[in-house]
């Protein structure tokens, strides 16, 4: 193998609600609103079964496969060739998907922030950050992951309980005025994030604890839900119908925290904490990318490949878009028709696993047939 | 990196080639004359060495040779040369059981080679050489000048003991047998440098310690190729896993209580002659916030003092960049009527908030080195000059803001609130790219730089060891003296360090309480 550290079950759920959240929690309410209006904290809940599934068809093919990652155990299910083409075509999907994260970071902090600062030297600085972690391996980040978590969710909390003064719980109701489907249709933008999870499939063969894998892995879409759901209350409650006119509702509701005349504004402090959180998404994805090109490669090590790539994600992520009107009709794309993540996260495992167990069933046929 | 190890391996063999030809590795001569030129020619030009020769009852020749300064004079006079010279009436009996039966001197050891006497003669133990005798005597009558036991000054504590290491390895070893008496703690002695061959104990409590830690070190230990070891930094350097980093990755004490606690805790020691700061590995980030009061007092009050420690700790890495963050990019969080004095004490001052808070640091930071060097009768003077620089004068002349001096005042205090020097010095130094980053990206460059550390912190090990456990990797077991300090009776358990260990440290359940008995 080629990474020789090893995180904990609970570090590799900590992990992934970073990877789903971090920048989840910004976009999410508002992307939900369009479809199910004062609805959207049901959403998650109807999207959730997506993360669960992720889990459970990563838990499956580790378990055939338990030391190799979805790279390694795709050619060994499909062949060399087509193992190898199915791994660049994740690879390239993973390589966009995380260049088009950094862009959104990039993107929110010069708008909300920095706005004379360039936008090459956020990214570029973020880019340095993650690479020296990636450096440091999976080990590394699963700590930091650690780390971030208790602050990242204490955050959270201490926001909400700030906010409560100025919630008025009228503003969700009628409760599913129109029925099930609208708070149905907004989960389908949920899908695109919960199938996030289906990255995990990197990081199950690292396992100390691999029997505790699916328990934590299931946790840890728990968490996200219920952390989403608890966000998108908040945000209805406060914003009501103008959510949608807000780029990230539950940033923009921390500016209306004003307790005792001192503490207040406090947006910065919070985008500061994101920031931890959102370094964690990335790092995560930009390791993911670095040990699939590394393993996709056959190379001994993946260490040598971190810089190299970040380059590469690097100028991806500038040039992804020209301006932000155009980045808006991607993700109306990547969130309502071709959902790239679905394709990554829960499409192609699952079609491994398919192919894996129909595979099974021959060599089992053709074992009795010999007899 | 491997390959510049491999080099250097290379290299040590060659030199160390070189360095063992010379010819005091021979045994002893059983001719007097031609031991003694031996010796002569080793010793030339070496004016602390006493030659003397005598006549074991006016027949036999001896010949004493003890290093100036070294040697107990009076008892070499009274035990050694007075009942040798002076017994007429064994005259013919041979010179081995006139030692045994006549030399009043408790350690005796025999010596065969040049080498061995070299040995014995640099640690003070005069020697004697006798006619026809193929061997020689150390007589174990060393005594130099040593500083005693005294406070250390570097870790004070309010309740503890006083006593401190000194630069006498032997004293070191001795107040930790004091402590340990337990046949189970091992000191293995080795000796390190070329030209110095300093000597090095090696001390950890059998059972506890682990073995491949043991192995480990002691392999680390053996790579060490150098002329000479002054003080126990420079085994630190040759032997900590990584050497790109600002953040001690042994933990120093002076404190003979710190260092069997950390026995206790299936660490090792190393005593290093010459120097009264022990070694102990491998450390933690957080064993480092740790004073060894914090078990001598109440556990409610060290819990308490040692979140002071992180949150001041915190405050003199980040305190400046904060100011100089919130003033130049995020003036929206501070409350207005605060806001309206700092403008109005800001408005003489001609610098940018980054550059008047870098100009106070260096300031602070010149005159703290210079404290610390300046020689006591001259101290008082930088104290009065540094009220001065970093006070009201500053203000007055327009150079900084009121708020400055006392952010960078508070600063000044936090960091003296780590206990240990070793971290306070990294703390106190990434401050200054932190408030770069901070003059240049507000918030989102403080965070970045403090990430940044995480990372680097996380990626250290000492001796195996991640340097941030318990907190990363999380060790719910071990955050009980880490996060607080748990009572004493909830310490069940040791630390946790690689492999197996001997986990229960006391017996279950001892919590006083009265229902216990005691009263019948």
């Amino acid at each position: 193998m080629i990474e020789k550290g090893k995180i904990s079950a609970l570090q590799m759920g900590i992990l992934m609600y970073h990877a789903i959240l971090a920048t989840g929690i910004l976009f999410i309410p508002a992307s939900v609103y369009d479809a199910a209006k004062q609805d959207i904290w049901l959403s998650p809940i109807w999207a959730s079964p997506v993360g669960f599934l992720c889990i459970f068809i990563a838990y499956k093919l580790n378990k055939l496969y338990p030391e190799d990652t979805i790279i390694q155990y795709s050619q060994r299910i499909l062949g060399t060739f087509l193992g190898k083409t199915l791994g660049l075509i994740l690879l390239l999907m993973l390589v966009t998907s995380l260049s088009v994260m950094f862009w959104q970071y990039g993107e929110f902090v010069v708008s909300e922030f920095l706005p004379h600062t360039p936008k090459f030297v956020i990214i570029g600085m973020m880019i340095l950050l993650c690479a020296s972690a990636v450096h440091g391996g999976l080990e590394v980040v699963g700590r930091l992951a650690g780390m971030v978590f208790p602050i990242f969710f204490l955050l959270f909390l201490v926001i909400i309980v700030l906010l409560l003064p100025d919630i008025e719980i009228k503003r969700m109701l009628p409760i599913m005025e129109n029925g099930m489907m609208p708070s149905l249709k907004g989960s389908l933008v949920l899908y695109t994030w919960f199938a996030q999870f289906g990255i995990v499939y990197f990081f199950l063969p690292f396992l100390t604890n691999r029997e505790k894998a699916m328990k934590f892995g299931m946790l840890s879409v728990l968490v996200v839900m219920l952390t989403l759901v608890l966000t998108n209350i908040v945000v209805i409650w406060i914003f009501g119908n103008v959510t949608e006119n807000f780029n990230a509702p539950f940033m923009s509701a921390s500016r209306y925290i004003s307790i005792a005349e001192f503490l207040s504004h406090l947006e910065s402090l919070v985008m500061a904490i994101w920031i931890a959180g959102t370094f964690i998404k990335l790092c995560a994805f930009y390791y993911t990318v670095v040990l699939g090109t590394a393993e996709w490669l056959n190379l001994s090590d993946y260490r040598p490949l971190v810089l190299p790539l970040g380059l590469v994600i690097g100028v991806f992520s500038l040039k992804a878009f020209l301006n932000s009107s155009e980045a808006a009709e991607h993700f109306e794309i990547v969130s309502k028709g071709f959902m790239d993540t679905l394709v990554y996260g829960l499409a192609i495992p699952m079609l491994l696993l398919l192919a894996a167990y129909i595979r099974k069933l021959i060599v089992r046929h053709k074992g009795e047939s010999e007899k | 990196m491997r390959v510049f190890y491999r080099k250097r391996v290379k290299l040590k063999k060659n030199n160390r080639d070189q360095h063992n030809d010379a010819q005091h590795l021979k045994p002893l001569y059983s001719d007097l004359e031609q031991n003694l030129e031996m010796l002569h020619m080793l010793y030339d030009d070496c004016s602390d060495v006493v030659f003397r020769s005598f006549l074991i009852a006016g027949k036999t020749k001896a010949q004493l040779i003890y290093i100036k300064g070294m040697a107990n004079i009076e008892e070499m006079d009274s035990n050694v040369l007075t009942p040798l010279m002076n017994n007429a009436e064994y005259s013919a009996i041979n010179a081995k059981s006139l030692i045994e039966q006549k030399l009043s001197v408790a350690e005796v050891t025999k010596l065969e080679s040049f080498n061995a006497c070299i040995e014995q003669l640099s640690i003070g133990n005069p020697i004697l050489l006798l006619e026809n005798e193929q061997q020689g005597y150390a007589l174990g009558l060393a005594k130099w000048e040593k500083r005693s036991i005294e406070e250390p000054t570097g870790e004070l504590v309010v309740r503890g003991p006083r006593e401190g290491f000194t630069e006498t390895v032997e004293v070191n070893t001795s107040l930790l047998r004091r402590k340990i008496r337990s046949p189970q703690l091992k000191m293995k002695s080795l000796k390190l440098g070329r030209y110095t061959q300093t000597t090095i104990i090696l001390a950890y409590i059998e059972d506890l310690a682990n073995e491949t830690l043991l192995e480990e070190m002691t392999q680390r230990l053996s790579r060490i190729d150098i002329d000479g070891i002054l003080e126990s930094g420079y085994i630190e350097e040759l032997i900590q896993d990584h050497s790109y980093s600002p953040f001690p990755q042994v933990l120093i004490t002076e404190r003979p209580d710190t260092a069997v606690s950390s026995l206790l805790e299936g660490r090792v020691v190393l005593i290093i002659d010459g120097t009264p700061f022990a070694l102990i590995a491998p450390t933690t980030f957080f064993a480092l916030f740790q004073s060894a009061e914090d078990h001598y007092h109440n556990f409610m009050i060290s819990t308490a003092t040692r979140w002071l420690r992180y949150l001041f700790c915190l405050i003199s890495l980040l305190l400046p960049s904060l100011y100089v963050a919130i003033i130049t990019y995020h003036q929206e969080m501070v409350p207005t009527t605060l806001l309206l004095t700092m403008i109005d004490s800001r408005e003489v001052v001609p610098f940018p908030a980054l550059i008047e808070a870098l100009l106070m640091e260096i300031t602070f930071e010149g005159l703290r080195e210079a404290g610390l060097r300046l020689p006591k009768q001259v101290g008082a003077a930088v104290s009065i000059v540094g009220a001065l620089v970093i006070g009201q004068a500053a203000v007055d002349a327009g150079l900084v803001s009121d708020h400055m001096v006392m952010v960078v005042a508070i600063t000044g205090i936090a960091s003296f609130t780590v206990p240990r020097y070793n971290l306070a010095i990294p703390i106190r130094m990434l401050r200054f790219p932190i408030m770069l980053l901070a003059g240049t990206f507000g918030l989102v460059g403080i965070m970045t730089g403090l990430l940044a550390i995480m990372t680097h912190l996380s990626t250290l090990r000492s001796f195996g060891v991640p340097y941030l456990t318990p907190i990363a990797p999380m060790k719910g077991k071990d955050m009980k003296d880490t996060l607080i300090r748990a009572p004493l009776w909830k310490l069940n358990t040791r630390p946790h360090f690689t492999g197996d260990y001997n986990e229960y440290r006391q017996a279950a359940d001892q919590k006083p309480d009265f229902d216990k008995g005691g009263e019948e």
